[in-house]
């Protein structure tokens, strides 16, 4: 922890932004000090929570405020943690020395969208789904639909290289730059603005997406914007098995068509899916050439389902229920993991018979997307693809937020549930998912879906859950998870993150994914914020100063 | 042991060439050997240049030793991944070299200009100039998955090949455009493409420049997403066609589509309902194949070569072509354009400007003014991060110096 005097801290800070927004009391630095990150939750549910806090919480409204600041920390040497919505699943806002947290959320103006370079001018605290109410409001989307929607910010967004729901059509956030204002270590605000493509130099847009606070602080960007869809066509189908199902969306993928979104899930995963009622109902509100804004990709708050929600969690507390009180159960059930696997995977694979769900999602332009919608399921049913119909595909779009606002009963009920999102190439797909599948299946129970596909590979985002007698142990079983799917992960060299990030919980593992190429990123570290001030013992990084 | 009896030892005498005094050019055949010369260069703090295809070491006697390191014996395809469609191709290939390796696959390395592809693969990387892109395939470095380079201290860095990641900023991206100052880029693996189902050519006549650049942009926000586009000014149109002639002020516009036939013809009928949203007609398909060959089956295309290229934004596109054209005029010459390689940050423009060269000079200035971006612009107001990055990576500054400097 870094030594500061807070007072004078406190002072000064108050000088720069006023006294209402500086604060160091005691309820703020506690809400500051974590983000998602489950291993957190843990504690936290334990009443056991001790990790670091900032010494001040911060909310600057302008871009001069943020320069002010940061010179202010260069000069003192205190840490500064940039912190957008606090939806981050790997711990990277934790301010682990302390020091000042800059919470984003009060810049907020989508400032103009400029029509014929399709393009908008936004800054980073803005809300994920107020700034796509906002462009749609206008004509145009972002196209960028992550599950923490609600309550992520666009500069959290471009901080981890986050993906939406919708990656395979409108790409990831780092697809979509095409400039940010950033406040460095040296407390200077640079633009990286100009035709990228045209420009000599090394990409500064692509070195500073995913830098996850330890380069500066990204104060507003110019984002891709596209035109509001004016169609949009889902469907659901069957697949004999996740092999077939791979290969399917290989095909499609590699013959040039784009569909929106691809989501195929694992036997287990299309089996506890099956729970639900996915079919027990088409969701014909959402239909429509033109989405209405509350039901189309613009996101809509979750219903109060507690009984009947297709999310993966709920669908293992409905598992657990059946099987005597709901704790009881379900901690028995995770607490022989590798047997209710192999249980599971033998129930998925010879009772249910289902094979394995696969939906595809497009939308866009009318006639483009007629005739691609067309084209993809033509090549699907080649592929021997069994069609279902619209209403597994609009079901899945009406609940595709739920699961995320869907773990709190399982960590009340003592157990834990993670996701673990990884990439490969098509090539090593199959031997990443059996890799981490074994792997994780040692120790939780797991499932997985495919997702986030690109003609040249896949994102996996596996779905697992324990339990554990007590907190320590459970720490200890959640370390072990982590360490043996990211070492499988490397094994078959594939990419330890694909959307989530990597901040603490996955910094061990940086060596390993880069390699030599780390020295690239300590330069730039060392180029942007020569102090190491920003979002210090993150990513892997060396610390210079503590 | 001198600089050059170090060389020797490290690659053979065979591949070392002295150029005149304290400069050498070396033609390493492997990354391993690269690394090998890089450090050794370190070791006497000479200076490493890369020259890949066409590309000249410059002679004369500098403040410091130089090594030339010429890419040409690096010039493998090191791995195929038909099913992933990636290639890890050697720096020294060019691109059109490997497509003729894709091609008995029925693969390809994408819809890119051809001119632009004659250039050897590090260089495309490494070197960021506008059009290495097309509507279709996009920007070639996003064609970039992962690049191994080997740093001043001789190190080799792969960067971790996936089709997406979130760790960390992009590497591999960083690498791309720094022309040989970060590393030295040895392989590169890169996305690739089936070759298309079909590909469909046609031509129009638009009522003016602005109405063709209007059809085109607003057949892209269709999300038509065609292989080749091109628009000519009357006066570019005579030249390049033979006999073809329509009067001053109106537009010809080549476009070719390619994918899944029925993809095909539905960005082809995009374009035709865009043009004639905007008062066009289809024109002659003879002149669309004519084109089409000349591009891509080496035909020669007419004429000069462009006196000024321009890269512009969809908004300032217009603004640009008029600009230069009525600057030209003013100062007692004659402009005539072509605008093409579209993609989503605007397009090119080439001029080819009949007038002295105080006259394209002040052109130049004229298409700035308008918002264009001129070949080789740099973003310098970022120098001073680049060159702390540097000093950091490569503290004796060895590699390419004077570059992006």
């Amino acid at each position: 922890m870094t030594r500061v005097d807070v007072d004078r801290l406190q002072r000064d800070l108050e000088a720069i932004i006023g006294p209402r927004r500086v604060s160091m009391r005691a309820v703020d630095l506690d809400a500051y000090s974590r983000d998602m990150w489950p291993r957190a939750l843990l504690a936290y549910r334990e009443g056991e929570y001790d990790g670091p806090r900032p010494h001040a919480v911060v909310w600057p409204e302008h871009v001069r405020e943020v320069v002010s600041i940061v010179k202010l920390a260069r000069e003192r040497k205190i840490p500064i943690v940039p912190y957008g919505g606090g939806s981050g699943v790997c711990g990277g806002a934790v301010p682990l020395r302390g020091g000042i947290t800059i919470d984003t959320k009060r810049m907020q103006a989508l400032r103009s969208v400029h029509s014929d370079e399709l393009i908008c001018d936004v800054e980073a605290g803005l809300n994920g789904e107020r700034f796509e109410r906002e462009l749609e409001r206008r004509g145009y989307t972002f196209g960028h639909f992550p599950s923490s929607i609600y309550c992520s910010t666009v500069g959290g967004w471009l901080a981890c290289r986050a993906a939406g729901q919708l990656s395979t059509k409108y790409g990831k956030v780092e697809d979509r730059v095409a400039g940010l204002s950033v406040v460095t270590g040296r407390g200077e605000l640079i633009e990286t603005d100009g035709p990228n493509r045209a420009l000599r130099g090394p990409s500064w847009n692509q070195l500073i997406v995913g830098s996850e606070g330890t380069l500066g602080v990204i104060t507003s960007a110019r984002l891709r914007v596209s035109p509001a869809p004016q169609l949009r066509v889902f469907r659901g189908f069957e697949v004999d098995d996740v092999a077939h199902g791979v290969e399917a969306i290989r095909r499609v993928l590699q013959k040039g068509l784009r569909p929106a979104v691809v989501r195929l899930y694992d036997e287990l995963d299309t089996l506890i899916n099956s729970f639900g009622h996915h079919e027990d109902g088409p969701a014909k509100e959402v239909r429509g050439p033109v989405p209405p804004i509350a039901t189309g990709a613009l996101p809509a708050w979750p219903e109060p389902e507690p009984e009947k929600d297709d999310g993966v969690v709920s669908r293992l507390l409905d598992f657990a229920r059946g099987k005597g009180t709901r704790a009881t159960a379900m901690n028995a059930a995770l607490g022989r993991s590798s047997i209710v696997n192999k249980v599971f995977g033998t129930v998925a694979e010879k009772i249910a018979r289902r094979g394995c769900r696969l939906i595809i999602g497009l939308e866009g332009a009318r006639i483009r997307t007629e005739v691609e919608a067309a084209l993809t399921f033509h090549e699907l049913a080649t592929l021997g693809a069994r069609d279902k119909g619209e209403d597994p595909g609009w079901s899945w779009l009406k609940h595709r937020y739920h699961v995320s606002y869907r773990m709190s009963p399982m960590f009340r009920d003592g157990a834990f549930v993670d996701t673990m999102e990884v990439a490969s190439s098509w090539e090593r797909l199959m031997d990443l998912y059996h890799s981490v599948r074994t792997a994780i299946g040692r120790h939780a129970l797991v499932m997985a879906h495919f997702s986030h596909a690109y003609p040249d590979g896949c994102s996996i985002y596996f779905t697992f859950a324990g339990t554990a007698p007590d907190h320590p142990a459970a720490e200890r079983l959640y370390d072990a998870i982590w360490r043996d799917g990211m070492e499988a992960t490397t094994r078959v060299g594939a990419t330890i993150s694909h959307h989530h990030g990597v901040g603490l919980l996955k910094a061990p593992y940086m060596a390993g994914e880069h390699r030599e190429a780390m020295a690239i990123f300590e330069a730039a570290k060392q180029a942007l914020d020569p102090d190491g001030i920003f979002n210090p013992g993150k990513m892997g990084l060396v610390e210079r100063t503590r | 042991m001198s600089l050059v009896r170090e060389l020797v030892a490290a690659i053979g005498s065979e591949h070392v060439e002295e150029l005149d005094e304290g400069n050498w050019r070396v033609a390493p055949g492997s990354s391993a050997e690269v690394a090998e010369v890089i450090r050794r260069a370190g070791a006497h703090k000479a200076a490493v240049h890369p020259v890949g295809a066409g590309g000249r070491p410059q002679r004369g006697k500098g403040e410091r030793a130089r090594v030339f390191i010429s890419t040409k014996r690096l010039d493998q395809v090191l791995q195929l991944d038909e099913m992933s469609l990636l290639v890890h191709a050697e720096a020294g290939l060019t691109g059109l070299e490997l497509e003729r390796i894709l091609a008995p696959r029925n693969l390809s390395i994408g819809d890119y200009p051809p001119v632009v592809l004659t250039s050897s693969l590090g260089g495309l990387i490494a070197v960021r100039t506008p059009g290495k892109s097309s509507a279709r395939h996009g920007f070639f470095e996003e064609a970039v998955v992962g690049v191994s380079a080997v740093l001043a201290d001789g190190r080799t860095v792969h960067t971790r090949v996936a089709p997406r990641r979130a760790t960390g900023p992009d590497l591999a991206r960083v690498l791309c455009g720094s022309e040989g100052t970060i590393g030295f880029i040895t392989s590169a693996v890169l996305r690739i493409h089936q070759k298309p189902e079909a590909r469909l050519v046609a031509s129009y006549i638009l009522p003016s420049l602005d109405t063709a650049v209007s059809a085109v942009l607003l057949s892209l926000r269709e999300e038509a997403a065609p292989s080749g586009l091109r628009i000519y000014d009357a006066a570019e149109a005579a030249k390049h066609f033979a006999g073809f002639s329509i009067p001053p002020g109106q537009a010809l516009l080549c476009a070719a589509t390619a994918g899944p036939t029925d993809l095909a013809a539905c960005d082809r009928d995009l374009i035709t309902s865009a043009v004639l949203a905007e008062g066009g007609r289809t024109g002659d398909l003879a002149l669309a194949e004519l084109w089409w060959r000349r591009l891509h089956a080496g035909e020669p295309t007419p004429g000069p070569s462009p006196s000024l290229q321009v890269m512009a934004t969809p908004s300032k596109l217009r603004g640009v072509y008029h600009a230069v054209t009525e600057h030209v005029a003013a100062g007692g010459g004659s402009a005539r354009a072509h605008i093409s390689r579209f993609d989503a940050d605007g397009a090119v423009a080439f001029f080819t400007i009949d007038g002295s060269d105080e006259l394209v000079a002040s052109a130049e200035v004229a298409a700035a003014g308008a918002g264009g971006w001129l070949l080789g612009a740099r973003a310098t107001k970022l120098d001073s991060y680049l060159d702390a990055l540097r000093a950091t990576i490569d503290p004796d500054r060895i590699m390419n110096p004077g570059t992006l400097a």
